[in-house]
């Protein structure tokens, strides 16, 4: 046995120091606890809700009994039925989301004019078919029952009712007029403004109302890039990055692939340089980090260092590679002092960092000059990015840069200062009008008390999709349209521009939050089309002529919605040449003991989607942790400040505290504390209402790099309840009876062993036999294969699966009992030592058996195989034994031990229009049944009966399911293992495919390919 | 009580009893089977469509109405401008083209009774079946002498599987018809 074999595993802190603890944890089924209190008399007293509901449904069975017991309901046809819908079929639209400034393209699912799901758009060259978590949840805002319904006016302390559109427009256009008339500052609080069009809508508010001012800003902005990047290039659009090019890549802090930039480009780009076909081009990644991220956890070299001292890091590295290399750089006195005052080695010897790693980094970064590339964290000021961005000219890296697509900055953002500014002026009763652009500053600036500053003018308007903090502080809360229901453009790259269009008519009585500016500005009546004609008007003016094309415009428009983006000729750009002048290194030197790091939130960022359950209740991709925030600190810390888990800490920034829960986290560099925002909503819908701890109250104001603060840290002693989902579902590893070999889980190998040793995965794997027949398949058996090298372990998998199977969300106390209900899980194993730990993470979900274990027990054969290989689930026929469940060595299957619609938050899941959401395919599922991945039947039905229809033989081919349809990275093929030249039959006879527990001998049908760790070793 | 009694209480009157109410069930059982199925289900409909006189002695094709029924799972109701392509022109005299007209005018759909339905959880896809060559009669019997719709056969599980097991035997006139899958997962999921 080679050594990789012997390598110990481990799921969490409590498995390293006390395996014992864990073993029942592996051994059982269920958590304990998780099939106690399922009785419903000891549920929570029924909800006004659920009174009704009862009494409703009561009085319908009285009348029930009295009419026809045949009588079967209606159906109801359409008057005039749209030509494009089929009933039963769904219909695919182009349009973009506006979650974050990346403004995905996305193809949108409709079934009978209702959105089901949003994927990326396949045809376009930045999506391909992908779009991230944030965008594939945003489905739920649009059903959100916690949506502002109509205008809202305040009559007293957070008092509203409802007035007329019409009402609300005039005084707030009087307001506007006097507020001009008397030359008094009309503020317009705008987020990241990405839409040419929305650009225009807003200056020509502007010149309407010359005393308005813009305000944009997001809460986790790249600003710091963009200012360094202009420092030395003179421009402040960005290019893109040709990661695919890339050889070695180096990141400070940097989430490229969870939290940090244009997500979906940067996770494909990076991805395919981890083909184990192409070991030749096959990339390292090194990560120095902080905070444990999914970046780091897949790092081949991961150098733990407190974010505040990899400036050191990266002098030193500046000091290394000019003096190996013959780098002609010119950089300004004040650096190159910096620079020659620190060595590399004085760096390492300081903060005791790996030389080895270090120095085989540095050897690299060398080697491979123009093939290297370092990315910086938009969490670091200015300095840090210019450094980096020195570093990348030494390296040669703008051999990376994509000048032909280009990062556009259609409006500036505000600075920091700036916003002060604004609050001073608030306070100084100098602005009399407020108009918050569906933005939320009481939320994101409750560090400058914005809140109070807000008191102070005369009117304050939000336009808003939900409640939130903001709107609390309002005069007027108008509520606007959803993604889903707009129309607009988006620009990001300088190469491409798409189109947002509505694909369902607005649910409420709201309003394009453009064309309510429209209305103040030229005062004319509103209709539905008043910014679609602006919209028009501007493609017709601005954007049609630049492809002097023979079609008409409107030809022209309807193809650029159908495909739902252009793409602009490319004007060759000559690349910037790096010119730095000065160097000034504001931040003090001193370093601080205690370091307070704030991170945006892998899935609810910045806090804009706090009301969408499906986030809160997806594990957090590291810590599994779902519906809180915590502080995250290293074992050594914790152990220091006698913390563990749950214990709550009070924060001390100097001007602010704040009491969070601590989570300890194996990997954290010592004497830090990472928290993620986006939590801590004290005003929204039902679901995000005081979930977590809102840390914009640490921001600090003056810092030049406001994520990264000094703190003070104590204990309070109070204790919280964190739920992680770490823990939960873990497979058994102990000793088998008769095996005496610990099972093997996850395998992963190095690229120089592989090289060396191809089969060394292979031999591992050994005959079995069987004693019973053996089925033959004929024609089609479905299995997939999933590339560990590929996959990063975001989650969006997960996700798509939520939202394409109408699996519940269930809360956080029933998460807790480990009754989560997700078909599909990214388990995360950690190898190497709490202090350097080695994150591995593997996809688990059904792994559709031919031996299933789970079919032979079930006394009932609810649960049996199909003649293409699926584990069949019949749900209608489910009695609720869990038998299945006892018998699933990869503990895949879910039990529905409540109707979870109904036991969560007071039966929000079954509120209007939420049911809109459910995908018609797919049965929902009631108490009582046991339910699992199905791989995705209803889309492998969907085309069997499109072969049947055009007359063909199925073959299995167009089958994808909604995780490998979602999967950004394309880790996971889904098809037909008999075909052999299907993808999946391939990766099935990979030298490198193994299965999960294969020596049980249940002959699972998902491959896994296992890792390779590009580092200098011949085993990991 | 004598010993005689209670004998014949227990080897006479109990069995004879017992067999009555059982058999009492298991007639009404049977005999009202098909009730309880909903065969010969035929609701007033809110318009008093007959397809015998459309489909029937006019000989419209079903697909002319019901046109998803080979692109869909569902063969579709057809909306009111559908009834319109002929009755803006065709009796519009008649108090029923006239309650149409009105409501084709008006926007309102019509609400039409269901007649025939399986449960939530089985997923029948109509055009697979039609395009397999399976006539639509087979299931929902003879529509064109149909006067009020009615139910014909019964939307059991039993009475899809006697058709997907017996393929060969029921359906006569497909050459080479295999039968259908009987897998969970072909309906359920």
């Amino acid at each position: 046995m080679s050594d990789n074999n012997s390598k110990k595993y481990w799921k969490s802190l409590r498995d390293y120091y006390n395996p014992e603890e864990l073993k029942k944890i592996k051994e059982d089924e269920f958590l304990e606890g998780a099939v106690d209190n399922v009785d419903l008399m000891s549920m929570p007293p029924i909800s006004r809700r659920r009174f009704l509901a009862l009494l409703s449904a009561s009085s319908a069975f009285a009348f029930a009994a009295c009419t026809n017991f045949k009588d079967k309901g209606e159906i109801v046809s359409y008057n005039k039925k749209p030509e494009e819908i089929i009933i039963g079929k769904a219909n695919y639209y182009a349009s973009t989301l506006n979650c974050c400034e990346n403004t995905c393209s996305v193809l949108i699912k409709t079934r009978e004019g209702r959105p089901i799901k949003i994927d990326g758009n396949p045809d376009h060259p930045i999506n391909q078919g992908k779009v991230c978590i944030r965008g594939q949840a945003s489905i739920l805002n649009l059903y959100d029952p916690d949506r502002l319904k109509s205008p809202l006016v305040k009559t007293g302390n957070k008092q509203y009712a409802p007035i007329s559109w019409k009402e609300a427009n005039q005084s707030i256009v009087n307001a506007l007029k006097n507020a001009s008339s008397q030359n008094k500052e009309i503020a317009l609080i705008v987020g990241k403004i990405k839409s040419p069009t929305t650009l225009l809508t807003l200056q020509e508010f502007t010149s309407k109302y010359p005393t308005a001012k813009i305000y944009s800003y997001s809460s986790f902005s790249n600003s710091s890039k963009v200012e360094a990047w202009k420092e030395i290039y003179g421009t402040s659009e960005l290019p893109s990055l040709e990661l695919q090019k890339a050889k070695i890549i180096l990141s400070f802090e940097s989430d490229f692939l969870n939290t940090d930039g244009d997500l979906i480009d940067q996770i494909r780009k990076f991805t395919s340089t981890r083909n184990v076909n192409d070991l030749k081009n096959f990339s390292r990644l090194y990560v120095v980090e902080g905070n444990l991220t999914l970046t780091g956890a897949n790092a081949d070299y991961r150098i733990k260092l407190r974010p505040d001292l990899q400036k050191e890091l990266m002098l030193g590295l500046l000091n290394e590679l000019l003096k190996r290399t013959n780098s002609k750089i010119v950089l300004p006195n004040e650096l190159n002092v910096k620079i020659a005052a620190t060595t590399l080695n004085s760096v390492i010897e300081k903060h005791k960092l790996s030389r080895d790693v270090i120095y085989t980094l540095v050897d690299d970064l060398i080697k491979n000059t123009g093939k290297s590339i370092v990315l910086c964290s938009n969490a670091f000021g200015k300095v840090e990015n210019i450094l980096a961005l020195t570093l990348n000219e030494i390296l040669g890296a703008s051999n990376l840069y994509n000048f032909n697509s280009r990062y556009v900055q259609l409006l500036p953002e505000n600075s920091k200062d700036e916003l002060k500014q604004l609050v001073n002026k608030l306070n100084n009763k100098q602005v009399s009008v407020v108009i918050n652009f569906d933005t939320n500053p009481v939320y994101d600036f409750v560090y400058l008390d914005f809140a109070n500053a807000l008191k102070n003018a005369e009117l304050v308007v939000t336009l808003s999709e939900q409640k939130s903090e903001t709107t609390a502080f309002s005069n007027y809360v108008l509520p606007i349209h959803n993604d889903l229901e707009s129309w607009n453009d988006f620009q990001n790259r300088s190469d491409l521009i798409s189109l947002q269009q509505p694909v369902i008519s607005p649910m409420y009585d709201t309003r394009q939050k453009e064309s309510v500016l429209i209305t103040w500005t030229t005062e004319e009546n509103y209709h539905d089309n008043i910014y679609l004609n602006k919209l028009k008007s501007h493609w017709q003016k601005e954007i049609y002529p630049k492809f002097s094309s023979a079609i008409d415009f409107d030809s022209f428009w309807y193809s650029a919605l159908h495909d739902g983006f252009i793409q602009l000729t490319n004007t060759n750009v000559a690349s910037p040449k790096f010119s730095l002048k000065t160097f000034s290194d504001s931040q003090s030197q001193k370093s601080s003991d205690f370091i307070l790091a704030i991170y945006p939130h892998p899935y609810l960022f910045d806090g804009k989607f706090g009301n969408n359950g499906w986030l809160h209740e997806l594990p957090h991709p590291i810590t599994k942790v779902v519906w809180d925030n915590y502080g995250a600190i290293s074992p050594s810390t914790a152990k220091k400040l006698n913390l563990e888990n749950g214990d709550v800490v009070e924060i001390d920034s100097g001007n602010k505290k704040l009491q969070i829960p601590v989570f300890v986290q194996a990997g954290v560099a010592d004497n830090l504390i990472c928290v993620e925002g986006g939590y801590g909503r004290e005003e929204c819908g039902e679901i995000g209402k005081d979930v977590g701890v809102n840390v914009n109250y640490l921001r600090s104001d003056n810092s030049t790099s406001p994520s990264i603060i000094p703190i003070k840290i104590s204990k309070t002693g109070k204790k919280y309840n964190l739920v992680t989902a770490q823990e939960h579902h873990s497979l058994d590893d102990t000793f088998v009876k008769d095996f005496h070999r610990k099972r093997k889980i996850i395998q992963e190998g190095t690229v120089k062993q592989f090289e060396k040793d191809p089969d060394f995965i292979q031999r591992e794997r050994h005959e079995l036999i069987s004693i019973v027949h053996e089925v033959k398949y004929e024609g089609v058996k479905w299995a997939m294969a999933i590339d560990m090298n590929k996959c990063i372990g975001c989650n969006a998998c997960v996700i798509s699966c939520v939202a394409e199977n109408n699996i519940p969300m269930v809360g956080k106390e029933q998460v807790e009992k480990g009754r989560e209900m997700h078909w599909m899980r990214i388990d995360t194993y950690y190898s190497g030592t709490p202090d350097e730990v080695i994150v591995s993470n593997q996809p688990m979900l059904c792994q559709h058996c031919d031996n299933a274990p789970c079919e032979n027990v079930c006394p009932v054969s609810a649960t049996n195989h199909s003649p293409d290989g699926l584990n069949q689930m019949a749900y209608n026929r489910c009695v609720g034994t869990r038998y299945c469940s006892n018998n699933c060595p990869y503990k895949v299957r879910r039990f529905n031990f409540l109707d979870f619609r109904t036991e969560f938050e007071n039966e929000y899941q079954y509120q209007e229009p939420l049911n809109f959401l459910n995908n018609p395919e797919v049965t929902v599922r009631s108490r009582g049944v046991m339910e699992k991945c199905t791989f995705c039947v209803q889309r492998i039905m969907e085309a069997r009966e499109e072969a049947i229809r055009n007359g063909k033989t199925f073959d299995g081919s167009g089958v994808y399911t909604a995780c490998q349809q979602a999967c950004p990275s394309n880790a996971i093929e889904f098809g037909n293992m008999l075909d052999k030249n299907s993808n999946v039959s391939k990766l099935r006879n990979h030298k490198l495919a193994y299965y999960v527990l294969e020596e049980t001998n249940v002959k699972p049908n998902v491959t896994y390919i296992a890792k390779l760790r590009n580092i200098n070793a011949e085993s990991v | 009580m004598n010993n005689s009694k209670l004998d014949y209480i227990l080897k006479v009157r109990v069995p004879v009893t017992i067999f009555v109410i059982i058999t009492a069930f298991v007639i009404t059982y049977y005999v009202s089977r098909p009730e309880r199925d909903g065969i010969g289900y035929s609701p007033e409909q809110p318009i008093p469509f007959s397809h015998k006189l459309h489909a029937g002695e006019m000989n419209i094709d079903c697909q002319y109405c019901h046109t998803s029924v080979t692109k869909s799972r569902f063969a579709s109701i057809p909306s009111v401008s559908t009834c319109m392509n002929c009755h803006s022109v065709a009796r519009k005299n008649r108090p029923a083209i006239i309650q149409l007209t009105e409501m084709y005018e008006k926007n309102i759909p019509i609400r039409w009774k269901r007649v025939h339905k399986l449960a939530d959880f089985a997923y029948f896809n109509h055009s697979v079946h039609v395009n397999k060559g399976i006539d639509c009669a087979e299931c929902h019997g003879d529509v064109r002498n149909m006067d009020v719709i009615k139910q014909v056969s019964s939307f059991t599980m039993a009475s899809c599987l006697d058709c997907h097991r017996n393929a060969q035997l029921k359906l006569t006139y497909i050459s080479n018809v295999k039968n259908g899958p009987e897998n969970c997962f072909a309906c359920h999921r």
